[in-house]
């Protein structure tokens, strides 16, 4: 006891301190947490998802609450690479922590176009893709549930940055290995999964659904068991890391990811309930590692498997 | 932060008053809401927005019991503790220069309540009408009252009783229910006056994260937690609430 663990992770060339990151869209551009917790404790933390140009989102009612989950459909809204570049960035680069920029966009070269404008960016660590978001009818899930799009997207941003890549999956697809496999033979540093689960609620004095959208991405502690069943799988099928995320609330939920295959993983709907859980989720990995005696947390990652 | 509950009183038909200690570490402005979260586990998972009712050496909160989160807080006893975020938000503005008028429908009333207090502070006058659907649901005691079956006060909606005491110079401070701030809308426009108006939205966060309370204004999208929840009526695109 009192031996101090080793919780550094890595992706690609880049070393992480621990291996919690904050999900995107679940901790905006950062700054709006800096009240609430110690942003330089964090393994790193991923930006609202960025577009070519600023978007103003779906219409209201956009949340819902479910049975320990919600359902949103914002619609992506976010300022726009450029504003994000000159009015966020500047605002966060003090933080010693990694900065990932969550890229989104309609069609490839948008998203190498973005990714581009990221090039000038040193602070910005990785570029996280996302092919899942399942609430712009012409975007993200189009990439996400075809796994030449996710090659051919993943190439496309590959072939002009030199940043690690990950490559955000969804899970509304029926078998999620292919489309892992093609992000990794396209170059991808990492995947991460599982993005939201496409779900609906209906108002049932109105008739109708409770979003705007009508469906939306379900997210929240209801569904981790979804999430370390597939980062279960694709961890057995590729070789690169493997980010797990869906809702984890607690050190518990974020270690069942780990040892299911998780490199890292990303904690996101929690960030809206408890604004500081990224540090109990890190103190409480800790504690767990004393415990177990284990000195390097990374020795835990995929540790199901040699049991089963 | 966790802060103890004094005492949980139901006060009217389904609304029940909430005492929370106050250990004087904040202070608030009529209008500010806080993020309670209803218990230390995920059901209900999110935390709920409350207007502030009072503030003293309690923060008092009034609410009610609609669903499943709601009837859980009506069950918590004094001595629990409950975990709030906040004062959050933009509150309402006193203005010396204004006839001010008071108008709260239902629950709607609980920002009102301390917007008069300050006002009472400050020795300024105002005209305070709340509307209810009908009298067990009336939980003040001063104000004029209307309720919609007529059980007492004013026979009918909070709006048609004040049709007659809006005038120009008035400054209207409302919360209610939507329909009755859209007439309230439609009738300070008609007599050219000032209103603000405090929003509900359903939020995840209140920190201007989730993105989950938008409402659009003249200005674009807005946010109810950030930009708000109180605001400048015509700043509202009343036809997309």
């Amino acid at each position: 006891m009192g031996k101090s663990v080793n919780l550094t992770c890595k992706i690609a060339n880049l070393i992480f301190k621990n291996p919690i990151l904050a999900a995107s869209g679940t901790f905006g551009y950062g700054i709006e947490y800096e009240k609430h917790l110690d942003l330089n404790k964090l393994g790193g933390f991923i930006v609202k998802g960025l577009s070519v140009k600023e978007k103003i989102g779906n219409k209201p009612p956009r949340i819902v609450e479910t049975p320990c989950g919600m359902l949103n459909a914002i619609g992506l809204q976010n300022v726009g690479i450029d504003k994000f570049l000159e009015e966020k960035l500047p605002k966060i680069e003090k933080f010693n922590t990694h900065i990932i920029a969550n890229i989104y966009g309609k069609q490839v070269d948008e998203f190498v176009s973005i990714a581009e404008k990221l090039n000038g960016a040193e602070r910005i660590s990785a570029i996280e893709i996302n092919v899942s978001c399942p609430n712009v009818s012409v975007g993200g899930a189009l990439f996400g549930k075809d796994s030449d799009m996710v090659f051919k997207l993943t190439s496309a941003v590959r072939k002009i940055s030199d940043k690690p890549i990950i490559v955000k999956l969804t899970p509304n697809v029926s078998d999620i290995i292919p489309i892992a496999r093609a992000a990794e033979s396209a170059g991808a540093d990492a995947v991460s999964l599982i993005n939201t689960i496409t779900g609906m609620v209906i108002d049932v004095k109105s008739k109708k659904p409770a979003l705007f959208n009508k469906t939306g991405g379900l997210s929240g502690p209801a569904i981790y068991p979804v999430g370390v069943r597939m980062v279960y799988e694709v961890y057995n099928a590729v070789k690169i890391p493997v980010i797990g995320v869906g809702g984890i609330y607690s050190a518990d939920i974020a270690l069942q990811y780990m040892i299911a295959g998780a490199a890292l993983v990303e904690v996101g709907t929690a960030n809206f309930v408890q604004p500081n859980i990224t540090e109990e989720i890190i103190k409480g990995i800790e504690e767990y590692a004393k415990r177990e005696g284990i000195r390097n947390i990374s020795d835990i990652i995929g540790s199901c498997c040699s049991q089963c | 932060m966790q802060l103890q509950i004094i005492s949980n009183k139901q006060v009217s038909k389904d609304t029940y008053l909430m005492k929370i200690d106050n250990p004087g570490l904040f202070d608030a402005y009529p209008g500010q809401f806080v993020m309670m979260r209803v218990n230390n586990y995920n059901y209900p998972l999110l935390r709920r927005p409350f207007s502030i009712h009072d503030l003293s050496n309690t923060m008092d909160l009034l609410y009610r019991k609609v669903g499943e989160g709601t009837s859980m807080l009506s069950l918590k006893k004094s001595g629990d503790f409950i975990d709030i975020l906040g004062p959050i938000g933009n509150g309402f503005k006193i203005k010396n220069d204004k006839k001010l008028i008071l108008i709260g429908g239902g629950v709607g009333i609980a920002p009102l309540h301390f917007l008069k207090k300050k006002i009472d502070e400050r020795k300024m006058n105002c005209e305070v009408y709340f509307g209810f659907n009908s009298k067990d649901e009336i939980c003040v005691d001063y104000g004029n009252i209307a309720t919609i079956d007529g059980s007492f006060g004013y026979k009918g909606n909070v709006v048609d009783m004040v049709k007659d005491k809006i005038e120009q110079n008035s400054l209207v401070y409302a919360c209610g229910p939507t329909v009755m701030l859209k007439n309230l809308a439609l009738l300070c426009y008609e007599k050219n006056c000032d209103m603000e108006v405090s929003l509900e939205s359903r939020m995840a966060c209140g920190m201007g994260v989730c993105l989950g309370c938008a409402v659009e204004t003249k200005n674009g999208m807005n946010l109810v937690c950030n930009d708000g929840p109180v605001f400048n009526y015509k700043d509202i695109l009343w036809e997309k609430v």
